[in-house]
């Protein structure tokens, strides 16, 4: 095997922050690394440094005998270097062969595109990518469209594959043809870098693994060597004791009803929540979450169906009249939904109820009252910023996260919805965010908590539904819940 | 700023204001700077047209602002530009994007002239009031069409208000034609309105009381910023869905922003011929629509920022006619400064996110 990469003594600050500190990192051809560790460990942060999208503070970085310094993305493209982010990079309204030569001086200019669709066919023959040249992208799921990256990346004549959390959209059998495909180009003698958070996936296709904790190389050995408890303990470092103990008993009156909701892409659903439970739902993300949170909201239409609040009728009520009878709602778009990034911390935080009290007084809105306020919830929900004022975007993903916690529990709501509500935060936020979700719970709040992180679901909920195709494809008690099944219902084979 | 002051005593909304204004990533620095730049870019052309900048620089000067005048000439340019770039600068904040001023204006001083004419009668103070807010119902009237059709049939605001514009100027003419027309006149106008309906002028300035309208208007619309309607609208024009989120409906805010932008727009056409021309002209407001927009662009969409914004763009253009007089430079050159300098600020100012 050859050395491919070499990255010695990686640094990179951001602030205060030492995101990378001292990094060593080494790939051959042939061969797959796993880059393993929580969120916020430095590994995107480190992947960005080899891409050339951020500049080390300090380290060097040699690939393929050839130093790469100051470099950028195109650099690092032309020197062979490949990156496959989480979200694709495609035009959805355009055809594979289309996406495949934007961007490519090979394409002609004049395009060739029987040429190029005829070297598509060829790479993905060779590679298992099974890719149609003339299929439209929109048309193809999240695992067709991330082959699309990766025949982008061998068509390229790329021998490094940096293939960030690449597992984490996928159905299961979909993972495991990505797993297939991996193997291949470790045949053909390319590197991979696979960057996870999942140990299973790291012991069953990968042939090194790195473990990244707080900026740092806590561990490294060759997957034969390691049992998953070992990686577990490099990874987290700590003992991660599930955040609620005593559970009580759920009330006996459902305080959400949800009957025959349907509407595009989704339902027909029906389903019941109770005081002091939480209905987790689980699945892969884009089979009708989105929709259903949407429409219980009350931000899209159903086509039919009923709805109820404390037997109140919501079906057909404004979503200032949701909020109102005690429905509350997280959405998982944090950027431009839950939040307005330009506007400030104390303006977040009345988003939803700038025409009540305290907030306003008559026709005027009284700033005192508001900015008082702010300061109430900014210490009771640990948002950490200088000043009600500070602009939310410029706070960091866990506490833009608070802000709309503390915003939505604040209302003391009957029902919270919330979507993905501990996305992209580090484990210490997602703690935080669980343990209110919990608290309100206890308080007596009926709770419909949606995340495909499978591990998330089975940590907070009482129930687990699982959604595919926009309908449960089952629900079970989370004491009788059962993986084997759970992982069935999620790719959609309905028992 | 103690937190004991009442939160809505005049001096603390004008110190709020300026804060704003001020620490907004100093934003008055940049536009300043935008300016600035614009003026060095006009020496430059009247240099190479051959003339002496500073001569030319220095006739605009004393023409917008050297006798008291001069400048209630510049003040009764900059009125209707404040006021209806009021309007669209309150407009543009929440994500409307309402170019119909111009069709607005002309509206409002159809509106003016027939109530003033319709009821010869009525006494001093009262007739003008009248007329006025016939101004700004007819304006808002006409804001009102763009908006149903931009909400019943969605089609895009910018055609709704742009193409209605058009139509609008033909309703002037046609109305000229017609029943509030002079005949005889030999050009297209109306008799002259009642001495009763005039806005009183100040002595030796000539500045008519549109002025002061135009200003109180101005600082009502900082009023609004604090209202929770405010709040809904720039919560609005930063996001959509966060406004669909927070319960805000987008009609609602549509229908209230248009008919406000359409009411000032209204009165800026009625202010014209009650404080100006004492009659409704054809094309007695050609143009002005767009310099809304340009003063509401200049004054970076902040409410109180209009006015310094619509009293620059009336110094400039009344400078403007004294600069061809005395120097020759052709009074086609303000307009290239009005052009640059909207250029550079809209450089300055873009929001990064």
């Amino acid at each position: 095997m050859t050395a491919l990469l070499q990255m010695r003594g990686i640094v990179r600050c951001f602030g205060a922050v030492r995101a990378n500190d001292g990094v060593d990192l080494d790939v051959s051809g042939g061969e797959i690394v796993a880059l393993l560790g929580e969120n916020g460990s430095g590994k995107s942060t480190l992947m960005k440094v080899l891409f050339g999208m951020i500049p080390a503070d300090s380290g060097d970085i040699v690939f393929r005998g050839r130093r790469l310094g100051g470099h950028r993305p195109v650099d690092a493209m032309a020197a062979g270097v490949a990156m496959i982010h989480q979200h694709f990079m495609l035009i959805e309204a355009m055809t594979v062969v289309e996406n495949v030569m934007l961007g490519w001086a090979e394409a002609g200019r004049l395009l060739k595109r029987s040429e190029m669709a005829a070297r598509i066919r060829e790479a993905s023959r060779r590679f298992g990518l099974d890719l149609e040249p003339d299929a439209v992208v929109a048309d193809l799921s999240l695992g067709q469209r991330q082959r699309i990256e990766i025949l982008k990346a061998v068509l390229r004549e790329a021998e490094l594959l940096i293939l960030d959390e690449p597992t984490s959209n996928l159905a299961p059998s979909e993972v495991a043809d990505l797993l297939t495909i991996l193997r291949r180009l470790r045949e053909r003698g390319k590197g991979v870098v696979f960057i996870t958070h999942k140990l299973p996936e790291v012991l069953d296709v990968c042939d090194r693994v790195v473990v990244l904790r707080a900026g740092r190389v806590s561990g490294r050995a060759p997957v034969g060597a390691v049992t998953k408890a070992q990686l577990a303990e490099m990874m987290v470092g700590r003992d991660v004791t599930a955040p609620h103990a005593a559970r009580q008993a759920p009330s006996k009156v459902d305080r959400l009803i949800v009957t025959d909701l349907e509407g595009p892409w989704l339902g027909p659903l029906s389903f019941a929540v109770k005081g002091g439970e939480v209905l987790g739902v689980a699945g892969v993300d884009g089979n009708g979450q989105l929709e259903l949170v949407e429409t219980l909201a009350g931000l899209r239409r159903p086509r039919g169906g009923a709805l109820s609040v404390d037997g109140l009728d919501l079906i057909e009520a404004s979503v200032a009249a949701r909020t109102e009878a005690g429905l509350a709602y997280m959405p998982a778009d944090r950027s431009s939904t839950a939040l307005v990034k330009g506007l400030s911390i104390a303006e977040n935080l009345m988003l939803r109820d700038s025409r009540r009290a305290p907030y306003s007084r008559g026709l005027l809105l009284s700033r005192a009252a508001r900015d008082a306020k702010a300061r109430t919830l900014m210490r009771e929900y640990d948002i950490r910023a200088p000043h009600p004022a500070t602009p939310a975007g410029r706070l960091s993903g866990g506490n833009q996260q608070k802000i709309v916690v503390a915003r939505e529990l604040d209302r003391k709501p009957a029902v919270l919805i919330a979507h993905q509500a501990a996305w992209g935060l580090d484990p210490g936020a997602t703690r935080f965010v669980v343990e209110r979700v919990l608290a309100l719970r206890a308080a007596g709040a009926a709770i419909v908590y949606f995340s495909s992180e499978l591990d998330e679901v089975l940590d907070v909920a009482d129930r687990i539904a699982v959604m595919a195709n926009g309908r449960f494809a089952g629900v079970v008690a989370r004491r009788e819940a059962d993986l084997g099944q759970i992982g069935l219902w999620m790719s959609g084979r309905a028992a | 700023m103690t937190d004991a002051a009442p939160p809505t005593s005049p001096a603390r909304l004008l110190a709020l204001a300026a804060w704003r204004f001020h620490v907004g990533d100093r934003l008055a620095w940049r536009i300043a700077a935008a300016i600035a730049l614009s003026f060095v870019s006009a020496a430059l052309l009247v240099a190479l047209s051959g003339h002496n900048p500073a001569a030319a620089f220095a006739a605009m000067a004393a023409g917008a602002a050297g006798s008291p005048h001069q400048l209630g000439v510049a003040l009764n340019r900059a009125t209707p530009y404040l006021l209806a770039g009021g309007g669209v600068a309150v407009c543009f904040r929440t994500g409307v994007i309402n170019i119909g001023a111009e069709g607005q204006i002309a509206l409002g001083g159809v509106g003016a002239a027939a109530v003033a004419l319709h009821w010869p009668d009525t006494p001093s103070p009262a007739a003008a009031i009248v007329a006025l807010l016939g101004a700004a119902t007819l304006g808002a009237a006409w804001a009102g069409v763009a908006t149903a059709i931009h909400l019943g049939r969605r089609v895009h605001e910018v055609l709704a208000t742009l193409l209605l514009n058009f139509v609008a100027l033909l309703l002037v003419q046609q109305t000229l034609a017609g029943p509030l027309g002079q005949s005889g006149a030999g050009f297209l106008q109306s008799p002259e309105i009642p001495a009763a309906a005039w806005l009183g002028k100040a002595p030796n300035l000539g500045a008519h009381a549109g002025v002061f309208i135009a200003v109180v208007a101005a600082a009502l619309s900082l009023i609004l910023w604090l209202t929770p309607f405010g709040f809904a609208l720039r919560v609005a024009g930063r996001s959509r869905r966060a406004a669909a989120y927070a319960g805000f409906s987008m009609n609602g805010l549509t229908w209230g922003v248009m008919l406000l932008a359409g009411a000032l727009a209204g009165l800026a056409g009625g202010v014209e011929v009650l404080g100006m021309h004492h009659r409704l002209i054809e094309g007695f407001s050609t143009g002005f629509g767009f310099k809304a927009v340009t003063v509401a662009l200049l004054g970076a969409l902040e409410p109180l920022a209009v006015i310094p914004a619509a009293l620059f763009v009336g110094l400039l253009e009344a400078g403007s006619l004294s600069m061809q007089r005395q120097i020759g430079v052709p009074s086609a050159l303000v307009a290239v400064i009005e052009g640059l300098t909207m250029l550079f600020v809209l450089a300055a100012t873009v929001r990064r996110t």
